[in-house]
Order: C-alpha cells, then structure tokens, then sequence
C-alpha cells in the first residue's frame, strides 16, 4: 500500500508542479485582461508575432487554435462548446457554411483598412459584397515541374500534358474538383460547368492522360516533389511554393486556358463571444504593414494590394505567384454547384481513378 | 542469448532496426540548419532553442503531459475498482456481460468514441477545454487498466481471502493488504498503458478540445497543410530522450527493489 501511496503523491506533486509553470507561462505571454478572442486557424497559417502585437495595442487576450481541414473546422463550430471569434476557411466552405447559418454578417464599416484590399479580391461569386468574408490568402492551381528531370519541356498548355513522352512522371493532387477541373480547362470549358456532356467529355480526355499518370497524392506530393522522385505535378500554388522553397530547380505554371483561383477568408462564426474583438482583429490583418509581415512568414499570395510595395519585389513580381491581372482574366473561382452536381464531380472523378489503373 | 541463432539475431535486430529507424530519422533532421527534412545542410541547435522559446508550444506540451499523468491516475483508481468488481460477480453470465461491454469500448473506433463525447458534452453544457479532455481520455483508459488488473486478479487463489478472513480481516483490510499488494504488476502496468495511450491520442482529442486547451497531437496535426517545422523534430527528440531516460529508471528502480511481493504480509 505504501507504494501505491508514494506513487499517487510523486504524480501528483510532478502535476501541481507543471500547473504552476503552465501558468506561469500564460502570465508571461498573456495580459490579464477579460477581454478574450478566440481565433480558429490553419496550423503555421499565422506569424505568432503578429498575434503577440496584436494583444499589446489592444489589450484583448488572445487564444488561438488551430484546425487541419474545412470539414474538421465546421464540425467545431457547428457543434459548440467553444466560442471561436474568428476562424479562416477556404472559399467553398465559406458558401456552406453561408448554408447552415453558421456565420454573421461583417460590419465594413468597423473595417477602415478594407481600403488596402485589391478591388479584384473583392465581391466574389462565393460571398456577393463581402458580407460574412474578408480575403485573407489567395493562389492558384497550376503545374508544378523540375525541368532538370525534364529535358527542355514547358507547360504553356494543358494540353502538353498530354505528350507521350512524359509516360509515368506525372503526380494528380487527390481532388476532384482540381482534376476534373484541369480536364474540362484544357477542352476549353469552364472549371465550373454543369453540363454533364462536358463532364463527360472532360472525363474521358482525362482517361486517355493515364499513362502519363504516377501517382494520385495528397499532401505528399510536396516531399515527392523535392527530393526529385517525381518530375510533374498538378498543385495548388501554395504547395509549389513550399516545394520550390527547397528545391530551386523546380518551376510552377498556371497554363494559359485558365485554372483555378482559391481563396481563404476571414469569417465570423456564429458561435462568436467577442464580435467586436473580431471585427478589430480583421481590421489588424488588412494593415498593410501587417499583411506583408504574415505574407512574408506564411508564403501564401496576399490580396492587400498597399502590402505589395513593402514586401520583396523579388517575390511580388513573381508571376508565378502573383499573376498579372491580364493572366488572371482567364482564371475562376469555384462556384458552388450544389450536392448535386458535385456528386458529379465526384463520380467521374472516381470512375477516372478507376480507369487510371 | 548465447544460443541464438545468429539468423535469429540478425531477424531481431531488423524487427528494432524498423521500430526505432523513423524515429532516429526525426532526430536526425531536428540538428539540421536546412529549413526541412529533404537535405542536411549543416549541424545546428537552434531548432531545440525555438522550442523552448515558443511560449504557446510549452504550454501545450505541458498540457499534454498534465491530462496524461491525471487521467491515467484517475482511470487507474476506477479501472482497478471496476476489475475488482467485476471478478466477484458470482453469475457467471453477468461477469461475462461486463467484459464484453469493456472489451467494445477498447476495440471501439476513436472517432466514434470522440464524436459521441463531443455530442454528450456540448448536450450538457460542459464547457470544452482541460475538463473534457481529461474525462475523454479517462472514458477511454479505464476499459485499458481493466483488461491489464484483470488477469492478475484471476491468478490470485481465493484462498488468500478465505485465509485472511478466517484470521479476522475486515473487508477493507482484504482489499488494501492482500488484493492490492498482489495485484501492484497489474496496476503499474495499466497505469503506464493509460499514460501512453493519453499522451498519442488524436482522434478522441481533437473532438473534445477547445477554449484555448489543446494537445500536442492535435497541434502538430493541424499543420499538415502548412508544413511541419523542424522545431516538432527537436521537440520529439526532446519527448524521446525524456521517455528514455524515465524507462531505463523505472527498471533500474523496479531491479533495485526486487524483493517479492507476498500477499497478505505487509512490510
């Protein structure tokens, strides 16, 4: 008995112990005010600087969180329990949530610095007048290539894809709306059709890409890509610009029958305790001293056009990245098509996989 | 060992080689001065310096370790009263009910098990945070302290009990002097058991955090999208060394005082 006694205080003593120094801790790094705003955010998504500077001007004590996927995230809030302030969803998410009421509406005019955001960013076919969004990143789909396992070839079309000389090197991100997106650009529909002969068609196109096909990846396509195991793959721009972060060799495309443009955003959920906080944590983002500080730490394309000239013009003029207005004149943002139309998506996305093989 | 095979020795140096090779690989690239885990571009500490100098990643860290001690403290207390219970169940049908109901609970999917906590806390209002961790996590490590307490209960011979209660034990005595001492091996073990399972779990964790509490699991999970930076290297070298060094002084210690343990005659 005396053992189990010894132990049970030893654990005991080690936790007391830790509850002091986790305390501690939080005093050092926290004001003591009541004022609480929970952010719910992508993991390495925001410099903690920022958020440090943030606590210090406006004495509202921040807890920040963070979530690995769209489904996860509204799983969360949709059920409760904690009252996020603030959280940053990618634009098809946004319009689901829209759905399930699950948003409030943004006050612009609490929002002084919305004036620094590019027009372009603004007013988009997920959220008309920026009602319960605010851009937050933004980037593209595109193809991601190492011209060293490459002999000379580029990728101005979609369609050089196609060339038999590329047998077994090209790596597809798990998507259907990308994929199948990539197969009805490069017929010269639109990545947001609702015409199932397009569809089809975009599908069947895809099929004969089979060959050429190594791999459908996740998240691994990025170490894939830097070590040189695989030569071509289609990405989002801000995995290329992780992989291209390591491996300079490697080049990204947005190929010139248009692609996709994705956004994350800012809401307001409406599980929100601190509306106000939020409302002054999102007019602190759009600072373009800020916004260019999280652009240079996160990686991902800002849309606050007044952060552009303070930042690296080495990485601001690259077009890759931040492309011309007259490049993206040929790219689209997804539209919501509804379960239903989506289901079909997703079926031709899964009979092409199953094609593929 | 002198009569191994070397075959056989060679098999099980393979079997640790696969065990322990994607840990030392982690380590390996924590000392990298490169960004990532793709090339070793030089030796450097800095990334065990960030560690300790990212406030929000040691108090999740210590969060961690807090919910793994008490919530492997408290199932150990209610696992081993549990076991105990059900072993003097004398309807052999009823005994049998219960285990099969602890052993569901262990083969049980974590997210089924995490969404259902979700549900059944925000239903009653418990806010979500270090309470509903640590009732999650010891939801799921009871049914674990059971199944280790419980073999060593049925080897115990009932003759002890009868024994000590022919000599006058009050049944207060029969449980703190003679099942308790003879099931220690038992106890110790589920209770490390807990303690892992609590320090990796994500699926159950992730349902149930919120409020600014959160794991490391959880933590290091949301970063897939973004990229895990090499300061998680240094801390899981750091977690490594220190489970390490906790392991081999637990044996030293258990060696130490290997004098056996006899039921029913206390020290």
């Amino acid at each position: 008995m005396t053992k189990y006694i010894q132990a049970i205080v030893g654990i005991l003593i080690v936790c007391v112990l830790l509850f002091f120094v986790r305390n501690e801790l939080n005093a050092s790094s926290n004001s003591k005010s009541a004022d609480v705003l929970t952010i719910y955010n992508w993991g390495e998504y925001m410099d903690p600087e920022l958020v440090d500077r943030f606590e210090e001007e406006t004495g509202i004590r921040v807890i920040y969180e963070t979530f690995d996927s769209n489904e996860a995230m509204m799983t969360k809030i949709e059920q409760g329990g904690t009252s996020y302030d603030l959280a940053m969803p990618s634009e098809y998410a946004i319009e689901k949530m829209k759905e399930n009421n699950l948003l409030i509406p943004i006050d612009s005019s609490k929002l002084p610095n919305l004036q620094h955001i590019d027009p372009y960013f603004l007013d988009l076919p997920f959220d008309p007048g920026n009602e319960y969004s605010i851009p937050y990143f933004w980037g593209t789909v595109g193809v991601a290539f190492n011209p060293t396992l490459l002999e000379g070839q580029t990728f101005e079309s979609w369609e050089d894809l196609w060339d038999p000389a590329l047998k077994d090197e090209i790596i597809l991100v798990d998507g259907a709306r990308e994929v199948i997106g990539m197969g009805l650009n490069s017929l010269g529909y639109s990545l947001n059709s609702t015409n199932p002969a397009e569809i089809d068609e975009a599908r069947e196109k895809l099929t004969t890409l089979s060959p050429n096909i190594k791999a459908i990846l996740g998240d691994e396509i990025v170490e894939t890509m830097r070590r040189g195991e695989a030569s071509i793959a289609l990405v989002w721009s801000g995995q290329a610009a992780d992989i291209m972060w390591v491996n300079e060799d490697i080049d990204y495309v947005v190929p010139k029958e248009g692609s996709n443009l994705w956004f994350d955003n800012m809401v307001i959920p409406s599980t929100a305790a601190n509306v106000e906080g939020a409302h002054k944590f999102i007019n602190f983002m759009l600072d373009p001293e800020v916004a260019a500080q999280n652009a240079d730490y996160v990686g991902y394309s800002t849309p606050n056009k007044d952060a552009l000239p303070i930042m690296d013009p080495e990485v601001t003029e690259d077009t890759r990245f931040y492309p011309t207005e007259e490049m993206r004149e040929r790219l689209e943002v997804y539209k919501n098509l509804g379960p239903e139309m989506l289901g079909k998506y997703n079926e031709a996305f899964l009979k092409f996989k199953i094609d593929a093989q | 060992m002198s009569r191994t095979s070397p075959i056989a020795k060679v098999y099980l140096f393979l079997v640790f080689a696969f065990l322990y090779a994607p840990i030392f690989y982690l380590i390996f690239y924590s000392f990298n001065s490169g960004g990532t885990m793709s090339s070793f571009d030089g030796f450097t500490l800095e990334h065990y310096g960030a560690v300790f100098q990212d406030n929000r990643l040691m108090v999740i860290v210590i969060n961690t370790v807090l919910v793994a001690l008490l919530s492997a403290l408290l199932s150990s207390a209610i696992g081993v009263l549990g076991a105990v219970g059900i072993i003097f169940i004398q309807r052999k049908k009823y005994r049998q009910t219960l285990l099969t109901m602890n052993n569901i609970l262990i083969v049980s999917p974590d997210v089924i098990i995490g969404a259902s906590l979700l549900i059944l806390f925000t239903l009653i209002g418990i806010k979500l945070g270090f309470a509903s961790v640590l009732i999650a996590h010891v939801a799921f490590s009871v049914p674990i302290v059971v199944l280790m307490v419980l073999p060593k209960l049925q080897e115990m011979n009932q003759s002890y009990i009868d024994a000590a209660l022919d000599l006058g034990a009050s049944k207060r005595d029969i449980f703190t002097k003679v099942i308790l001492p003879y099931i220690q091996p038992g106890v110790f073990a589920g209770f490390f058991l807990a303690l892992t399972y609590s320090l990796d779990d994500f699926a159950v964790t992730f349902f149930v955090t919120g409020n600014g509490f959160s794991t490391l699991s959880v933590e290091i999970y949301s970063m897939a999208r973004a990229g895990i930076t090499l300061t998680i290297n240094a801390l899981s070298g750091i977690l490594f060394i220190v489970t390490f060094v906790l392991v081999l002084g637990y044996y030293a210690l258990s060696n130490k005082m290997k004098s056996p343990i006899r039921a029913g005659v206390p020290k």
